[in-house]
Parts: C-alpha cells; structure tokens; sequence
C-alpha cells in the first residue's frame, strides 16, 4: 500500500505543477462529460432506489468534490460516481485521492490553504476532529445516522453530534496462509495464546529450514514477515494492543496525559517473536528495510512468508497477484503476551466528512451522494463487492462480504475477541515519528528497549502538556 | 531615454509583478508567521514573539537533521564537482562519439527527482541485495537501513544525477579556452598537469562559481529525492533540513515553527552561497 501511496504522491504532485496552470479547465470538461454519459446511464437499475434524491435536487448544476484517502477504493468509487450520474444528473462528483495517514493529512491541509476546499473529506478519530472543527458540518440528519453500529462512530461524536460517516469496518491481526499451516501439520484454530504461537512458528521454521516445504512452497523462506519500515504497522497497528489494555476507547487515549506502558515486556516479547521467525532473524537490523510491499505482494502473496501482521485491505491486493493464496487467507490473534492473547484489533480507518464552508447546495448533495452510496442497493453493492468493505452500519444483511478476511474479522466480532483501534487517540506524530523510530532503533540495535520506553513515555508527556 | 525607459518596465514589469506576488508577498508573509503559532487550518493565529526561534535550540531532531544536510553537503559538493569535471575533460578529449556520452552523461538530470528516488531505492535494496546473497558480499545488504548507507545512498543519488550537469557547464568553459594557449604553453615546455593547473583551471573560475553555487544550493535544499530515497528514514536519522521543515509543518501541524526554521535555513544558505560567491569570484581572471 505504502508503495501505491507514494507513487500516487508522486503523481498528485506532478498533477498539481499543471494545476497551477490551468485550474478552472478541469472543471468545464468534467461538466461536458456528465452531459454525454447521463443519456446513455439511464437505463442502469439504480434509478428506481434514488429517485427520491432525484425529485429534491434542483436542476442547478452542483459540483462536489471529494477529497479521500483511500487508495485501494478508487476503482469502485470512480464506479459508484458514474453510476450516480443516472441518479442525479445535475451533480458533477470530482475524486481526488491522496493515500496515507500522514500524507493525506498534508495534503488535506494544503488543498484547504490554497483556497481549493473539498465539499467531502476525510477525518481518522479525535485529533482530526478538534483540529478540523470548525469545518465539520454535524450530519445528525443523515438518513443512515440512526443505522450506524454501536460504537462505531465514538470517535467523531462530540456532544451528541456524529460529524462523520464511517468508512467501513477494518480488523487487523496476524493474516495466515491456510494451506501453508496444513502442510506443516499445525492447527491453527487451537493459536489462542502467544505460547502457542509461537510453538506454531517455530514449527512452520523448523520445517522450512529442513527443507520439507520446498515441493509444495518454493519460494517459502520465513514464517512470518514484519514491516518494520513502515512505521505504521509498527507503531500505530503493534502499539495498538498495549494501549487498547491501557486504555479503554479512542477517546480516553487522547485525553490521557501521560502512558505507563504498563505491558512493555509483552510488548517486547512480541517485537522479539516477529523478528525472531522472519528472513532477518540473524541481523534484526535487516528488518528496517521491510516494506508493505515486500510483506504484501512479495510476501505472503507469493507464499514466500507464512505469517504477516496485517488487515483485511490486504485481500486486494493479495488477490490481483494470487486468487488462490487469496481464499487461504485467515486471521490469527495478535497477542499480547499475558494479558490479551485471543484478539484481533478492529475499527474504523476513517469517516466521511462535509465541508460546512462549501455552498449549500454542495452541502446538500454531497450528503445525497455519501446517503445514496450507503444506503442505497446499487451503492450497497459496490460498497460490499467492490470495495471490499465490512459495512459499518446496519440494514446490510442481504449483502455480506464474501472475503475470508472479512469473514473472520466477523467471526472474532460476533465472539467478541475484539480490542478496539486507540491508536487515533495518540498525540500527533507521537505513534509513527516516536514510537515507530523507537523501535527501528531498537532492531537496528541503536537504542535499548529501556531508553526507547524513556524517550517515548517522556515524548507523550512532552505532546500532553 | 525616455523610450528606453518604457521598453525597460515593459520587459522587466510582468516577471517582477509575478516574482513579487509569488516570491516576495509569501516571503515577507513567512517571516511574519515565523513569530506566531498556528496550526495550518483555524483563522486564529497567535503571535509568540520569539519563542519559535528560542525552541529551535533545544530540538534535537533539528539540530541532528542539520549536522546531517551539512556533512551531505559538503560530500556532494565534492563529489559532483569531481565527477562533473572528470567527465568534462573525458569528453572533451576528441574521443570518438563523446558526443553521444555526453547526452548520456546529462541524461540522469532530465528525470525527476521523486521518480530517480524510488528507480534508485530499487536498485539499493532490491539488485544491490541481490549481487550481496549472490557473491555473499555483506556490504551490499541491508541498504538504506542504516544512517550509513541512507548517507551514501543520497551521495550516489545526486552524483549520478548532478555530475551531468556540471558537465555541460565545465565543457561550455573548456571549450571556451582558446587552443593557441595551450599550443604555446606546450612549446614552452609544460607538461600536461601544468597545461591544466596554470592554464585550465583559471581560465575556468567562472564557470567553477556557477558551479559550485548551483551544488551548494542544491544540496541543502535537497528535498525530493530525501523524501523518495529514504524520508528520513531509518529513524529519522536521515532527515535533511527542507524534509524536516514539511514535517513540522504538516506532520506535526506547527507552521509558525516550521516558518522560524525555514527563515533560520533560508538566512545560513545564503550567507553560506553568497560568502563561496564572493570568494570564488575574487579567484576569476582575465583572459
């Protein structure tokens, strides 16, 4: 993902030299655009769901414009766009796509500053919103406000007032290749503790260095692969499990003013475990050069690695390369050692947004689009199908995602081995800048574990004052 | 006169209107801004007075990412004069199709930063790991995850990328060199170290102020390929001057700061270029 994000970094600033340029073209040709395809789009089924939305808009020619994070989504999104110009013809939806926690952020700001507000953004959890509320249009009236699931939206909820719509549900743990675990002989289904893990892996190590696997997986060198470059799977999705034993919501992270890292050693143990059965278990600070893209695509798609810490986004991805790896895939606990051992973290990525400084009429129809998107069945369907989403709220019973990821994420839901996401309630910078830098020093063997604890208890404190 | 004053404004008045409004305006809006603290989003913007640039002494990230982008600076500075000189006499030897080598030496800096960043993280990661598993040389593995190999990667990056245009400025001072000079210091007996140190390389002290301006100021300017290569990374141990200056900003959401830094970084690169200028222009001689 990383890697996908950068590039599209990369084009969004090439992109941006040529706005400079010219940048009220875009939107006349995109207008011209709507106006051909409209006759042609009138006969798709989704006409009869949103007709509704159709007889409340004016014939005013509204633009909204959107402004998201997620990469993996723009496909489908450009989808349900083009199949919303039947719904409302007289909406011309502009996407615009920037990936990553810490590059959209950037690039949210800038886009604001130059003038050129987005009608719909995104934001992630409690810092996003009180940096950004005084643009956050409270969306109480939203049709699918009363559907959202039970805790689902703690996180944009200030004084009774919900200012976002959730993404989608997304759940991360150690993902699995089935077949891999069959063939070295270990169940799976009996990993609920780290002991047993570890066991597990030892196992799958064992038999990899012997040579058993070779016939069935060639290119299978290591049990697990850890980004450790990525600081986000590190120091936000790893951290995670500590803080989620420290703290009970998103919302009490944010508020605390200082840590205890109480389960460090767990913690420690973990960080041990993942390099400990990885290709760089020789020299840990090989481990600093693992990207997604080496653990995703050149990882457990090409069952290279057995085991990877990552969440159900990865499916995608791992299906373009491999179909079969893909229907493998399973989820293990990701535990801490000796206080959470049996569950996976699960929440939600980000939350639609509207701009209260656009006009009223974007306003409006943004809200119509976003409404139209999630509640309606065409939109269901492409949120389900296309984008691979566990959807966040209710009334999706008769579409359910069909991934095994998704599956299981719904599995560890319903019984209840869940923690909850509270890494968005960290201090800014402090989970990828502090912690995720602390623990490549660590593997590079430039700090110890006690002056990575130090330096980053002492930076939340420093960031609470 | 008059006519010619005209002529004048007309010429110099749209790219000073433009240069003021998209240069000046923004600077002078920096240094204001470098006295406040804001966030990048609110409309209230506090003043602070000198605070930010008080802070700047105690950030030990800032300081680290400083000493970094100096000794990066001084190595490339090196290192692409060097090199850009080298393939400059190389190419202007007469050999048979310089002509071509020097469109390929210059190549390198017609490709953009960004995309020379990640074509260059692959081959350090992905081809230099590969020769290592293949030869079992450890020092080619593990690159850019350690301060070390982040340096010398940025140092091979920019070579590879700036040599060829010092190039092109040393051949245009080369070639610029009268040839009867040459052919009477020859007939006066200097040899070919001679011909070079007492002929070549004054006649070139122009062309040596240019390039060495354009190095220096690259160099701690040096963004895109930091933030393709490395982004600072391994634990921001890499972290040049104008990349930690975008963090602050937009990372951390502290403009006001970051604007004090930038005006700090904006200060010494200048007295820096402008101090090299003045000491390499006295070096220039008549022909």
């Amino acid at each position: 993902m990383k890697k996908v994000l950068s590039m599209l970094l990369v084009m969004v600033m090439v992109a941006a030299l040529f706005a400079g340029c010219g940048s009220s073209e875009p939107a006349k040709t995109e207008t011209t655009e709507t106006e051909t395809s409209t006759e042609t789009a009138t006969e798709t089924e989704t006409t009869e769901t949103a007709t509704e939305t159709t007889e409340e808009a004016s014939d005013e020619e509204v633009e909204v414009n959107i402004f998201q994070f997620k990469v993996e989504i723009v496909d489908a999104l450009e989808n349900a766009i083009e199949q919303y110009k039947a719904v409302a013809p007289n909406v011309t939806v502009n996407l615009q796509t920037v990936g990553g926690g810490d590059d959209y952020g950037a690039a949210l700001r800038a886009q604001v500053q130059s003038g050129n507000e987005p009608t719909i953004f995104n934001v992630g959890g409690p810092q996003d919103v009180e940096d950004w509320m005084s643009k956050l249009a409270p969306l109480n009236d939203a049709p699918w406000a009363d559907l959202v699931l039970d805790g689902v939206a703690s996180g944009v909820t200030v004084d009774g007032n919900i200012y976002g719509l959730p993404y989608n549900i997304e759940g991360y743990g150690l993902a699995y290749n089935k077949a891999i675990f069959e063939a070295a002989g270990v169940d799976a289904s009996s990993i609920t503790t780290f002991d047993a893990l570890e066991n597990a892996l030892a196992t799958i190590q064992t038999k990899i260095d012997a040579g058993d696997l070779a016939d069935q997986f060639p290119l299978l060198e290591a049990a697990v692969s850890y980004a450790a470059k990525e600081t986000w799977v590190t120091g936000l999705h790893s951290s995670n499990m500590v803080f989620a034993n420290e703290f009970s919501s998103s919302i009490e992270t944010f508020n605390a003013p200082s840590i205890e890292f109480k389960n460090a050693e767990g913690f420690k143990a973990y960080l041990d475990l993942m390099a400990m059965y990885s290709a760089h278990a020789d020299n840990t600070e090989g481990m600093i050069g693992v990207d997604y893209a080496t653990q995703v695509d050149e990882g457990i798609a090409i069952e290279r690695v057995a085991v990877i810490q990552q969440g159900n986004w990865i499916y995608g991805g791992v299906k373009n390369v491999d179909e079969v790896v893909a229907e493998n895939l399973g989820f293990l606990p990701l535990p801490l050692k000796g206080v959470q051992e049996d569950s996976i973290a699960v929440g939600v990525p980000m939350y639609w947004s509207i701009n209260k400084d656009t006009d009223e009429a974007q306003q409006k129809a943004a809200m119509d689009f976003l409404n139209w998107l999630y509640t309606s069945d065409a939109g269901k369907q492409i949120v389900v199908n296309e984008m691979f989403f566990i959807p966040p709220l209710k009334g999706y019973d008769d579409v359910q995602p069909a991934d095994p990821l998704a599956k299981d994420i719904l599995a560890y839901a319903n019984a209840g081995k869940t923690m909850p996401w509270v890494f968005m309630g960290y201090p800014t910078d402090w989970g990828m800048g502090v912690l995720g830098d602390g623990i490549q020093k660590y593997y590079a063997g430039v700090s110890t574990w006690d002056d990575v604890l130090e330096e980053v208890k002492a930076s939340w404190a420093e960031s609470r004052k | 006169m008059k006519r010619s004053k005209l002529w004048y404004w007309l010429f110099v008045g749209p790219a000073l209107f433009a240069f003021t409004l998209v240069v000046i305006i923004p600077m002078f809006r920096g240094v204001y801004f470098s006295f406040a603290e804001w966030d990048g989003i609110s409309n209230d913007v506090t003043l602070v007075g000198l605070d930010n640039y008080l802070r700047m002494f105690t950030d030990e990230q800032f300081f680290a990412s400083a000493r970094f982008t100096a000794l990066f600076a001084i190595v490339a500075v090196i290192s692409i004069n060097f090199f850009g000189f080298t393939l400059a006499m190389l190419v202007t030897r007469g050999i048979k199709g310089s002509n071509v080598q020097r469109s390929i030496f210059y190549m390198p800096n017609l490709i953009g930063g960004l995309i020379l960043g990640f074509v260059w993280q692959f081959i350090f990661i992905r081809v230099f790991g590969e020769f290592g598993d293949m030869f079992g040389l450890e020092f080619l593995k593990n690159w850019l995850t350690n301060t070390q190999t982040g340096f010398l990667g940025l140092i091979i990056l920019m070579t590879w990328q700036m040599a060829g245009y010092m190039m092109i400025i040393y051949i245009a001072a080369i070639q610029g060199i009268p040839e009867s000079l040459f052919e009477a210091a020859k007939i006066d007996g200097a040899n070919a170290w001679e011909r070079m140190r007492h002929i070549m390389l004054p006649l070139m002290m122009p062309a040596f102020s240019i390039g060495l301006f354009l190095t220096i100021s690259n160099s701690f300017k040096l963004y895109d390929q930091n933030l393709a290569l490395t982004n600072g990374g391994p634990y921001s141990s890499t972290e040049m001057l104008a990349l930690n200056i975008v963090a602050t900003a937009f990372t951390n959401n502290e403009l006001g700061y970051a604007q004090a830094k930038a005006v700090v970084f904006f200060l010494v690169v200048g007295a820096i270029t402008l101090t090299q200028m003045r000491i390499t222009k006295k070096k220039e001689v008549e022909m």
